[in-house]
């Protein structure tokens, strides 16, 4: 495993570089694949072409040399994203497909909270928080943004590998996300953790008392030909909204909309809606623009792991916390 | 969330076992009823337990000596749960065709690397079972399960979805998925290790699909009694589709450091097929959850506020 990449980001915090550990993977994105990776075998071949060929049809998609040359899972070069081609029509009712932030593997990571309210110490970028709202969120500690504290003053749930649970799972690390349908269900394949979610098609209201889950009950409805709109309630409320702490209650509905554009274009839409802890609906994530990448792209692995935090601990974080004197707790 | 109750009637249970009733609501809730009376189950026998899905819906008991529809070909999709019952997948004692249960056999064929490699390993259950505070599962900090071991415990109600190039599974167990590649691509020769490795499968005939696995991760464990692996683990598993409703995984494990030969972990493991619109419970191992049991019941002087700097 390729731990020579992890100490040189010292300065970034403490989650970023745990988040870099968290899988061999995460850290290949832009490095070539190792020296001894097999060599392409006649059956890889078609896919390679595949790739040719999506850069033969963009003109101006052929790198600079500077450009540094992503690869998926498997070791293979990512299809570099034809912004002049114009793409052929979107499929009716069908958002299969592995899907990549098109502006590039970092554009969904949101660190700094949602992507359309990055928290940045202005009260004009801030949700519209009701009293309670706002008190809760000055409790959530978070590791990294205007509000970061040290790692050990941080509560932040996902730092102890806690599941992200929704909606934060699209409002955080949100990277190659794969798509899968059946007649009656659509399955949301994060990166992130490795996790899945369902989104039942099937015409099923939603639970009116159901028991919190991680990533709650979700439904949708095409309400047109290339727009899948989906209704998540039931989420446990120990989770955050996003990195920076927003907070949620049991009151809780999430309307996401999936927009196919065009066959390689889909544009993700989340609001938040919580009586609660906000005084009216707000987008934290406003047309999120994915492009479709070939169907024999591999997605990286990239899990949270207690024990690489810990040693990331160890290693360089904060030594003294060195889990040998006290690991009768675990 | 009904977790004081699901502590309070297992207090006699082994740690862990507890610990997977906080994991989520639902773990504990195949056998209660749903919530403010919604889909009430059809009735049942006083005696007969019935089962819900994830969104309280009752699951239909399986249906013995009734002829099922032929297999449709190439084609293992479909919501499939352990065909003796939704815990015969638990696999608490190690690997279903091998478990450490004391019986002569269950043993698999370790080197003396293997062997050594086994003895340090402290599981929290079984006949090598050890005290919470000196288990050194890495499951019980909540590190992802990996593979074999998603196969080798909590093995419950899982998804399978096909499409032209590849065959994914969907686990109940902290709700991961794992992509088994059959568009004919080869295994890597020397990938980076991932915790669910790479798999790629091949259809020997029309009804079975042979998947191998290589490049996982040797901090994970094989099962839950701490059989070893190293980076050199080749798994192989068979999905044999018996009929429409039936199908049948077995899991064979091939390290030649740790073992003298390859040996079965599962043998025609039954599934029974789900009707689609059944929805699979949550289950997630949750770290914060394992400390607040800790704090309450488990160990209390490792209350994590003693030493929350080290989280």
């Amino acid at each position: 495993m390729e731990h020579t990449a992890i100490p040189k980001p010292l300065f970034i915090l403490k989650l970023t570089v745990a988040l870099l550990v968290s899988s061999a993977v995460a850290v290949s994105q832009t490095a070539p694949p190792r020296p001894a990776t097999a060599p392409q075998s006649p059956v890889q071949k078609p896919a390679q072409k595949e790739v040719r060929k999506e850069v033969q049809k963009a003109p101006q998609a052929a790198p600079a040399p500077a450009t540094p040359v992503e690869y998926d899972g498997w070791g293979r070069p990512t299809a570099p994203h034809p912004r002049s081609a114009k793409p052929a029509p979107a499929p009716p009712r069908d958002l299969s497909g592995t899907w990549e932030p098109a502006g590039g593997p970092l554009e969904g990571t949101q660190f700094n909270g949602s992507k359309a309210y990055e928290e940045n110490g202005r009260t004009d970028r801030e949700p519209p928080y009701t009293a309670l709202g706002r008190q809760l969120w000055q409790g959530n500690k978070p590791s990294i943004g205007s509000r970061g504290v040290v790692p050990a003053e941080a509560n932040d749930p996902v730092l102890i590998c806690d599941p992200q649970g929704f909606p934060r799972e699209n409002l955080f690390q949100l990277r190659s996300t794969q798509i899968v349908q059946t007649p009656i269900k659509v399955l949301i394949l994060y990166e992130f953790d490795q996790i899945w979610r369902v989104i039942w098609t099937d015409g099923r209201k939603l639970p009116k008392d159901p028991e919190p889950r991680w990533f709650g009950y979700s439904v949708g409805k095409w309400v047109d030909d290339y727009t899948l709109v989906v209704e998540t309630s039931g989420i446990d409320d120990r989770s955050w909204i996003d990195n920076v702490g927003r907070p949620h209650s049991d009151q809780l509905r999430v309307e996401e909309r999936f927009h196919r554009v065009d066959r390689n274009h889909l544009e993700w839409t989340v609001s938040i809606d919580d009586p609660k802890m906000y005084t009216k609906p707000w987008v934290a994530m406003d047309k999120l623009p994915f492009y479709l990448q070939p169907p024999s792209y591999d997605v990286r692995e990239m899990i949270c792991s207690p024990s690489d935090s810990k040693e990331y601990d160890n290693l360089i974080g904060n030594p003294a916390s060195d889990t040998s004197t006290n690991k009768n707790s675990r | 969330m009904e977790k004081p109750f699901a502590i309070a009637q297992c207090s006699t249970a082994p740690r862990f076992l507890l610990a997977l009733f906080l994991f989520s609501t639902l773990a504990h809730a195949q056998n209660t009823a749903p919530k403010s009376g919604q889909n009430q189950p059809a009735a049942a026998a006083p005696s007969a337990p019935v089962d819900y899905d994830g969104w309280g819906k009752p699951i239909p008991p399986a249906i013995k000596n009734q002829k099922p529809d032929p297999a449709p070909r190439r084609d293992i999709t479909g919501t499939w749960d352990p065909g003796n019952g939704p815990d015969d997948g638990g696999q608490f004692l190690g690997a279903k065709a091998l478990p450490v249960d004391g019986k002569p056999g269950h043993e698999p064929p370790f080197t003396p690397l293997g062997l050594e490699a086994y003895l340090r390993t402290k599981p929290s259950n079984g006949a090598r079972m050890v005290p919470p505070g000196e288990t050194n599962d890495p499951e019980l900090l909540c590190d992802p399960q990996g593979f074999p071991r998603e196969d080798l415990f909590q093995l419950r109600t899982t998804q399978i979805v096909q499409d032209r190039e590849k065959t994914y599974m969907f686990y109940e167990f902290d709700r991961v998925w794992r992509v088994i590649w059959t568009d004919g691509r080869e295994l890597p020769k020397d990938p980076e290790p991932r915790w669910y490795g790479y798999s790629v499968g091949k259809w020997v005939d029309d009804y079975t699909l042979v998947v191998d696995t290589n490049g996982t991760d040797d901090r994970t464990w094989v099962d839950h009694a701490g059989r070893p692996h190293t980076g050199d683990l080749r798994v192989r598993e068979t999905f044999h589709r018996v009929d429409r409703d039936h199908l049948e995984w077995t899991v064979q494990i091939d390290d030649p450091k740790m073992y003298t030969q390859p040996w079965l972990a599962m043998d025609k493991f039954p599934m029974r097929l789900l009707p689609p619109d059944m929805d699979v419970r949550e289950m997630i191992c949750s770290r914060a959850e394992f400390d607040e049991y800790d704090k309450l019941i488990g160990n209390p002087a490792s209350d994590p506020a003693a030493d929350k700097v080290s989280h």
